[in-house]
């Protein structure tokens, strides 16, 4: 048997069996589910956020969550007013301790949220590690822990982002990793903040501020709890673009230069291989998993040996941050070429919606001939391949690269 | 990412390229614990390799397809779905059931499209395995015996691998390059096929004798029944498997039987439908099908109705021969009769009764019986000490073992005229049973 690629990571030192780890949130929130996710070979989990019971008492708005639908898709998006964890403090680290013990070669992540005092950091810090966690996870970014000083506000503050890490490394010895909100302009100075506290790592992104829906006929926003709905924590296959973006971002900074956990919209291994190459070294996910069960990582597995093998590479570490030297500002990309879009007559059924495409958000460059085939007149084209990108038909519309019509106009 | 726009070369040639596979794929509600999977009496998992085809996990479904059935690629083109797991599809009860076999065949020639070879020979093992007949219950118990790690040896009575496979069921229906890549799978796992070498004289028992540690005899059901009607010995009178045998290795000579002339085919199962689109191809002119069933009794499938209607086939529904006629040895035509049944809704041959003044007349050149077929005579040379049930062999439903110590038997010489995947099935279940009995191991799924 030829020898297969490794998809074993080291992420601050701890050793995951593959980079698919459950992101903290109700996939992780017991021992059962997180013993059966391990199961079925998810390589690490970060259990659902505990805070400090005694100070708060933790319940769930209901209903707690909406689907965002696109056409028959269900759930291209989810929208969720959960807070963290409801159970006891006791009761999740006991639950983290006998996972590690059931479960030692998987990687177990404590993440902590302190809820009214600094020291809350300190001492979930204490109890994380004694409880066996192989590292903890400070979630800075919920967006809708309401209690002050808590939640999505943390993650817009870098100065308290650096507080609250600093405390929660003086109360532990494991790696430290800082969970950061997306609603913010720019995540980098949060990332920064928590390098400066001690942060070993970071992981993003948690979920993005946004109202999923309105029921428009009783005129409130979803999920409609009692009379009313909120701006709350959005997730899934929609926020992925959003997740992509403030990983490069993060990955190419010279400044911090911390691994870096990634999450958001996590469905496929080519998802996972995107995360990868754009410096992800850890993946996490629980919105795919919330639709379609633990069962999903299998293909995760099996997809991101079979890349790595193809390609010739031995280990994940291999792909790490490949992309990372074609991200460019958008101004740094050349304007002395074009493209044509090239329709396959042989292919082409007929439908039309390239030309209405192009007509009223394009070139108005496609016509059908007296068959119904498009033509594309190569002298009006200007290469936005919106025609390519809606086509129905598989392979019908391709392109070439020219040189750039206006070129002699160009100044980059 | 967004799915992989480019569709592999060569992938599935005329099957479901990539977007449809993936499209398809969509469609599917991802049972938990899905009727599909339970409905494959193959065990070939469809749930899973849909759900791994949704995930884009393409060469891990060709993994499945082909560690669950060795002979995945073929079942993907002769399964008959629409009793199997297209049957059980929930998606059915929305609007369509999935194209399961459909997504089974994208994903085997996927994968092999990508260079996959999926099965892996296992830890050498000292003992050797023979099995007799290299059909898909052979050959599936070949594979998995070899994946255990024993040296399987199968004696194959024909000049080529894959039984009915090859030598029945029609190129329409299967094309060979799928057989033969399954096969070549099977072969790369070490296991000799040894063609041309009928297991006809000895006894099962004299391989063990010579050093076999089991034997799985798996010969299939060879003997073609036929009416005993006056002029059955005429040139032109003949049966489906002689026809449909000649049709998939000499086409011409196929074709010297029917290519112009009127013909009759007795029967209205899977194999009469068979003879009749294979007879159409190759140029037969008025093709009469005579059943005793009732149109709406036919044991043809709705598909394969279809596909007769469009041939413009003849029924002569609830009708017998009676005579065959002849001129200087050769066919001529047929004296028929209209028949009921005696008893309504027992579809027995010795409960239709003639009706009186139907008697009717047709004109043909030739005329194939498809009325099935048992073991031959070889059978009773090679399994003489096992028990029997009628004329099939009678082996346990779960190890297919036989009354005879280490002789096991599957496939549809101890089924009767039966499908692939069952056959595929048994195979399988021989070759647990095989190795429990040589190691005390269970197998677990
Ligand atoms: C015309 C036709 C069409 C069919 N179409 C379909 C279909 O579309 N789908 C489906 O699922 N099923 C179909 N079937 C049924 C299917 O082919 C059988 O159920 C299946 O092949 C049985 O497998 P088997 O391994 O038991 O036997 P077989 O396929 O019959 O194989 C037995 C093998 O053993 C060899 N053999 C026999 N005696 C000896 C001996 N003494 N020594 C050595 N070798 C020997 C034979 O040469 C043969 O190769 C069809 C059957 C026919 C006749
Ligand atoms: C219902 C729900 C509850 C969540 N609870 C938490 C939580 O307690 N702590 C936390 O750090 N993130 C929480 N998250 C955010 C997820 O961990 C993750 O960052 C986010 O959903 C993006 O990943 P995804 O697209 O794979 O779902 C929650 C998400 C959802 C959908
Ligand atoms: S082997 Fe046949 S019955 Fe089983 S899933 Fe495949 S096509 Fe369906």
């Amino acid at each position: 048997m030829k020898k297969r690629p490794s998809l074993e990571v080291n992420f601050c030192g701890v050793k995951f069996p593959n980079p698919f780890c459950l992101s903290s949130s109700p996939v992780g929130n017991t021992y059962d589910m997180v013993a059966r996710a391990f199961d079925h070979g998810w390589g690490g989990a970060a259990f659902k956020t505990v805070g400090l019971d005694y100070e708060v008492k933790i319940t769930h708005p209901s209903p707690r969550l909406n689907g965002y639908n696109f056409a028959n898709h269900k759930v291209v998006g989810l929208q969720n007013v959960e807070q963290i964890s409801d159970r006891t403090t006791t009761e999740n680290f006991t639950d983290i301790a006998r996972l590690k013990k059931n479960y030692p070669k998987h990687a177990v992540i404590a993440s902590i949220m302190g809820l009214t005092h600094s020291q809350d950091w300190v001492e979930l810090a204490k109890m994380a590690q004694d409880s066996g966690a192989d590292m903890i996870e400070c979630n800075f970014s919920c967006p809708q822990m309401t209690v002050e000083g808590t939640g999505h506000k943390v993650g817009q503050d870098a100065a308290l982002i650096e507080t609250l890490t600093k405390l929660t490394k003086s109360g532990c010895s494991i790696p430290v990793m800082a969970k950061m909100t997306p609603n913010v302009a720019d995540m980098l100075p949060m990332a920064l903040g928590a390098k400066a506290g001690g942060a070993d790592a970071i992981s993003a992104i948690n979920t993005v501020r946004a109202i999923s829906a309105v029921d428009i006929f009783n005129y409130v926003p979803m999920p409609t709890v009692g009379q009313k709905g909120s701006v709350s924590g959005f997730s899934g296959a929609a926020v992925k673009p959003i997740a992509l973006r403030f990983v490069s971002e993060l990955a190419s900074d010279p400044r911090l230069q911390l691994p870096i956990s990634a999450m958001g919209g996590l469905y496929t291994w080519m998802d996972a291989v995107e995360f990868l190459l754009l410096g992800a070294t850890t993946l996490q996910c629980t919105t795919a998993v919330m639709h379609h069960g633990y069962r999903i990582v299998e293909d995760m597995n099996e997809g991101l040996e079979d890349y790595l093998a193809d390609r010739g590479f031995q280990s994940v570490h291999d792909i790490i941050g490949l992309a990372l030297t074609n991200v460019t500002d958008p101004n740094g990309l050349t304007h002395k070429t074009q493209a044509i879009s090239l329709i396959d007559k042989d292919k082409c059924v007929g439908c039309g919606q390239c030309l209405l495409a192009c007509r009223d958000g394009g070139a108005q460059a496609i016509t059908l001939d007296p068959r119904r085939k498009a033509v594309v007149d190569e002298n009006e084209c200007f290469g936005c391949l919106m025609c390519k990108h809606i086509c129905p038909v598989e392979d019908c519309i391709t392109y070439k690269t020219v040189p750039h019509h206006l070129a002699h106009l160009a100044t980059a | 990412m967004s799915p992989p726009t480019q569709s592999p070369d060569g992938a599935a040639s005329n099957g479901l390229t990539l977007q449809q596979a993936i499209a398809e794929a969509h469609r599917c509600l991802l049972c938990h614990d899905a009727p599909c999977s339970k409905g494959c009496p193959g065990g070939t998992d469809p749930s899973k390799f849909i759900r791994q085809i949704r995930f884009y996990n393409f060469k891990g479904a060709a993994r499945t397809v082909l560690r669950n059935n060795p002979l995945g690629g073929v079942c993907a083109y002769v399964c008959p779905t629409e009793e199997t797991c297209r049957h059980a599809c929930l998606r059915g009860e929305i609007d369509t059931p999935i194209d399961i076999d459909g997504l089974q065949r994208f994903a085997v020639e996927y994968g092999r499209s990508q260079g996959l070879t999926v099965l892996e020979k296992g830890q050498d093992k000292a003992a050797r395995i023979a099995v007799i007949g290299a059909g898909p219950a052979g050959l599936a118990a070949a594979a998995n015996l070899a994946r255990f790690g024993y040296k399987v040896t199968v004696f194959e009575a024909r000049a080529e691998a894959g039984g009915m496979l090859r030598y029945g069921v029609p190129a329409h229906r299967l094309p060979l390059e799928a057989l033969n890549a399954d096969v070549r799978e099977i072969q790369s796992l070490g296991v000799e096929i040894k063609t041309s070498h009928p297991i006809d004289r000895e006894n099962a028992t004299a391989l063990l004798d010579q050093g076999y540690a089991a034997v799985f005899v798996a010969p299939g059901l060879w003997k073609a029944f036929e009416l005993n009607l006056p002029g059955k010995d005429l040139q032109g009178v003949g049966t489906a498997l002689e026809f449909l045998e000649l049709a998939r290795t000499d086409t011409q000579a196929a074709a010297q039987r029917v290519a112009g002339r009127n013909i009759a085919v007795i029967g209205g199962g899977a194999v009469a439908m068979d003879v009749a689109h294979t007879a159409r191809e190759l140029g037969a002119q008025r093709i009469y099908v005579l059943t005793l069933e009732g149109l709406s009794e036919l044991p043809a499938t709705a598909a394969e109705l279809d596909q007769a209607r469009e041939d413009h086939i003849i029924f002569k529904p609830q009708s017998r021969v009676v005579a065959i006629a002849g001129q200087g040895g050769f066919v001529t035509g047929l004296q028929g009769c209209e028949t009921e049944w005696v008893v309504k809704g027992k579809l027995t041959p010795d409960n239709a009764r003639d009706v009186d003044g139907t008697g009717f007349e047709l004109r043909v050149g030739a005329v194939i019986q498809a009325i099935g077929q048992g073991p031959s005579e070889v059978v009773g040379r090679i399994l003489s000490q096992a028990e029997r049930k009628g004329r099939l062999v009678a082996a346990d439903a779960v190890t297919l073992a036989t009354s005879v110590d280490r002789v096991f038997a599957g496939g549809d010489i101890v089924r009767g005229a039966a499908t692939v995947v069952k056959a595929v099935a048994d195979g399988k279940r021989a070759a647990d049973a095989i190795h429990k009995m040589l190691t005390g191991t269970e197998v677990t799924a």
